[in-house]
């Protein structure tokens, strides 16, 4: 087969991905194994020979999920298309559920919902359907360091909250919530508590046994395997209804014939997540230590810049930006066309990105905001790419803090004919 | 060696895919942009109608250039189009003009906003395609550039170039001015670009299907609106004739949808928005030979005096008229009388095929 002319980006050594919040380039024993795999073809819920080894990929992927999650039950691992119907399941569930509870009843026996404003779109907007047919949501604001105040989300638990979902760690700062101190919370009230994992899995360690969390959703292409598989995590007793119905796959709580290839790929990499060399132990010191180079760097060598969340535990990988006077997508743009590859906030699937709405949520303000850039680090990143990454940056940056002035003067150079710089 | 990099403004139409095919193939380097200028979900467009830069347009230009192996962004530019086209679009109507909008959008987005863009890019030059040519002359050592009409004479839109900055013409290259319509269709075909036989964009983008007038009364606020109704008055009598709930729904020279049955064909002959006043009458009162200018600008000099061809809208030919700078802006004296000139259309004018400026008509 002739590779298709897409492929040569992917190919080309020159080129430098730092935007693995975003996704991860697919781990070579999936690439190799993939052809392979491809062959067990059936489908995993024939009764006959045909549905026995896809079955067993499943099985075992699902254990290997199960064990990586801090030996939680197989039972307890769904599989999804991916984070968002993860996320999108789980709210609209439990909601649907309390109005199933008091059905006729325009009030519903909980009908209160918390989640923060720097939460993905999958869970703010799923809260926004809820929302429009009756729940009421709290949304709670971060400060500027990405933190949630506590006494304030203390206020907002009573008996009315049905659900609690804040993400264990934020996309586009890295910033760490303290999952499990909030899940005690929620439950000291009866509430159910959901977590979306997707950026925290494989980069922080994990434990859903000591976390103590009723739900929690995952991504297997955050992790070096393929789009089009999530993980819901629903703990033993927690209440799931199937958004996807169907012929009673994953016990009758997700709908649909099995991703086989993409469960297969993910139980690869779950299980290499506890291999020695690739444990998020050995990882997180070595991509912290790469992050934080590439940060001293920056901001020793680049004036007015700063780095948003840096007070917060963050995730080891990602650093947020803030370069006044230079606008982030058309230095996104820039950086693109001299091949690296970096983000300005969210991957936004229009691809006209507005300025990141979870960054203003911090309070920065709307022009911090349009200078924010966003780089995620991954497993094969090294010193090279980021030194190459820092020149591009420090090249692109002056010239365009050069063409700023020089296309809005300040007032005072004008006004004086002389320059205070 | 490439001969430059240059930014190439895609709507997503045939002409900007076929002007960014032939850059590629004249060996610049070439990055594709679409502006995103207006949320078309709210508007009665569907796919292949023919309108600029909707989302279904994002996707064709973004096809087309995967197809040419460039890379090629999304420009959000929703709040500036607001500001500067939606924005006078409306105000414009409310006052009794009849606006050109496509002006402003080449003034503040394409010839402006995306200059920017291209400096900040890296680029050397800007590209469109716009059915205009840009004509680079060296004269006692001193290169001069003027910008010319279209091969196509049918499809050229220097009328809607008029503002632009001087300054920026060195940066300027419209790869298809010299190319026919059909000629470009069939270059497209040839290219296997995917738009090659999409409809022609007719009318203004944002509006999509609906009528003008609608548009303004859904997007205007209920303060603008406010007491713009009023009365249709026969002229010179000054006779009532029925009364309008809006100077917007008019335009100079309109015979039809005056809501009235007469024995007569009656034409708006002047909107008067001191009072909301439409008056009506007689074709013989829509010509005049003389017209005001006001807020022009220029791209070469020109003679106080001089004789020109001058449009007063963008679908008539150019007719001779004399030129005359006054202190109120530009006086032009037709050789013939016109037709319903119209305050709020522009009024350009050409020295043979060269695009010499152009303003605003104003009552």
């Amino acid at each position: 087969m002739q590779m298709p002319e897409k492929t040569k980006d992917f190919e080309n050594p020159t080129k430098v991905y730092l935007d693995h919040n975003a996704t991860t380039p697919v781990a070579e024993e999936i690439l190799s194994g993939l052809p392979i795999i491809a062959r067990i073809w059936g489908n995993p819920s024939s009764i006959h020979w045909a549905g026995r080894g896809p079955k067993s990929i499943l099985r075992e992927a699902r254990s290997s999920v199960a064990e990586i999650l801090g030996g939680v039950s197989s039972q307890e691992i769904i599989f999804t298309s991916g984070g968002s119907e993860s996320n999108s399941c789980v709210i609209r569930g439990i909601f649907d559920l309390q109005v199933q509870a008091k059905s006729g009843e325009k009030l519903f026996a909980r009908n209160e919902y918390i989640t923060s404003n720097v939460e993905h779109p999958s869970i703010l907007k799923s809260f926004q359907w809820i929302e429009k047919r009756g729940a009421i949501v709290h949304y709670l604001p971060v400060n500027i360091k990405g933190e949630i105040d506590l006494a304030q989300y203390q206020s907002l638990l009573s008996e009315k909250t049905a659900l609690v979902s804040i993400m264990m760690a934020n996309n586009e700062t890295g910033t760490i919530f303290p999952t499990q101190k909030l899940a005690k919370l929620a439950h000291e009230v009866g509430a159910y508590f959901h977590c979306d994992g997707v950026q925290a899995l494989g980069k922080i360690s994990l434990n859903l046994t000591k976390i103590e969390v009723d739900f929690a959703s995952f991504s297997a292409h955050k992790i070096g395997a393929m789009k089009g598989v999530g993980v819901l995590y629903a703990k033993r007793g927690s209440p799931v209804e199937p958004l996807v119905i169907g012929g009673g796959q994953e016990r009758q709580r997700r709908g649909g014939t099995e991703n086989t290839l993409g469960i297969w790929a993910l139980g690869v990499m779950a299980k290499r997540l506890s291999a020695p060399g690739f444990s998020v132990a050995e990882y997180f010191p070595k991509v912290q230590e790469l992050r934080n180079y590439f940060e001293t760097r920056v901001l020793a060598e680049v004036s007015e810049v700063k780095v948003t969340g840096s007070e917060t535990p963050r995730l080891p990988n990602t650093s947020s930006l803030v370069l006044t006077k230079v606008d982030g997508e058309v230095l996104l743009m820039s950086l693109d066309l001299m091949g690296f590859a970096v983000s300005t906030g969210a991957a936004c699937s229009s691809g006209s990105p507005e300025p990141s709405p979870v960054l203003i949520s911090m309070g920065l303000t709307r022009a911090q905001a349009q200078n924010s850039l966003r780089v995620s680090l991954g497993r094969e990143t090294n010193k090279e790419q980021i030194d190459r990454f820092i020149e591009a940056l420090k090249l692109t940056i002056v010239r365009l803090r050069n063409l700023d002035s020089e296309l809005n003067p300040s007032p005072e150079v004008t006004a004086t004919g002389a320059s205070h710089v | 060696m490439s001969k430059g990099r240059v930014l190439v403004a895609m709507s997503g139409g045939v002409d900007s895919a076929v002007a960014a095919a032939l850059l590629v193939d004249q060996g610049y380097e070439v990055i594709g942009a679409t502006m995103q200028v207006w949320d078309y979900s709210s508007c009665n467009t569907e796919e292949g109608n023919g309108t600029c830069c909707s989302s279904l347009d994002v996707d064709d230009a973004r096809a087309v250039a995967d197809k040419l192996g460039m890379p090629f962004y999304v420009l959000n530019c929703e709040s500036k189009f607001r500001e500067t086209v939606i924005e006078p679009f409306i105000d414009s109507y409310l006052n009794g003009f009849t606006p050109v909008p496509c002006v402003n959008c080449n003034t503040f987005l394409k010839f402006d906003h995306l200059i920017k863009k291209m400096k900040e890019l890296n680029c050397d030059y800007l590209a469109t395609g716009h059915y205009a040519q840009i004509e680079r002359l060296t004269e006692n050592s001193v290169e001069r550039i003027k910008i010319v009409t279209s091969a196509d004479d049918y499809k050229d839109q220097t009328y809607f170039l008029f503002t632009l900055n001087p300054g920026v013409l060195k940066n300027l290259l419209f790869p298809i001015g010299h190319l026919k319509k059909p000629e470009v269709r069939k270059i497209a075909e040839e290219k296997g670009l995917l738009v090659a036989r999409k409809k022609d964009s007719t009318g203004i983008c944002f509006v999509g299907k609906g009528d003008y007038a609608e548009f303004v009364s859904k997007n205007a606020t209920p303060e603008q609106l406010k007491n713009k109704k009023g009365l249709i008055k026969r002229y010179p009598s000054g006779q009532v004739m029925g009364e309008h709930t809006g100077i917007h729904q008019f335009t100079y020279g309109q015979g039809k949808g005056l809501g009235l049955d007469y024995h007569e064909k009656l034409f708006v002959l002047k909107i008067d928005p001191k009072d909301n006043t439409v008056w009506i009458g007689e074709d013989k009162y829509l010509f005049a030979d003389s017209l005001t200018v006001k807020d022009y600008s220029l791209l070469d000099d020109l003679c106080d005096g001089e004789l020109l061809d001058v449009k007063i809208r963008y679908s008539v030919k150019g007719y001779s008229a004399k030129v005359f700078k006054s202190e109120q802006g530009l006086k032009v004296q037709f050789e013939q009388p016109q037709r319903a000139i119209t305050p709020g259309q522009a009024c350009v004018f050409y020295r043979g095929r060269q695009l010499v400026g152009g303003g605003w008509i104003r009552p």
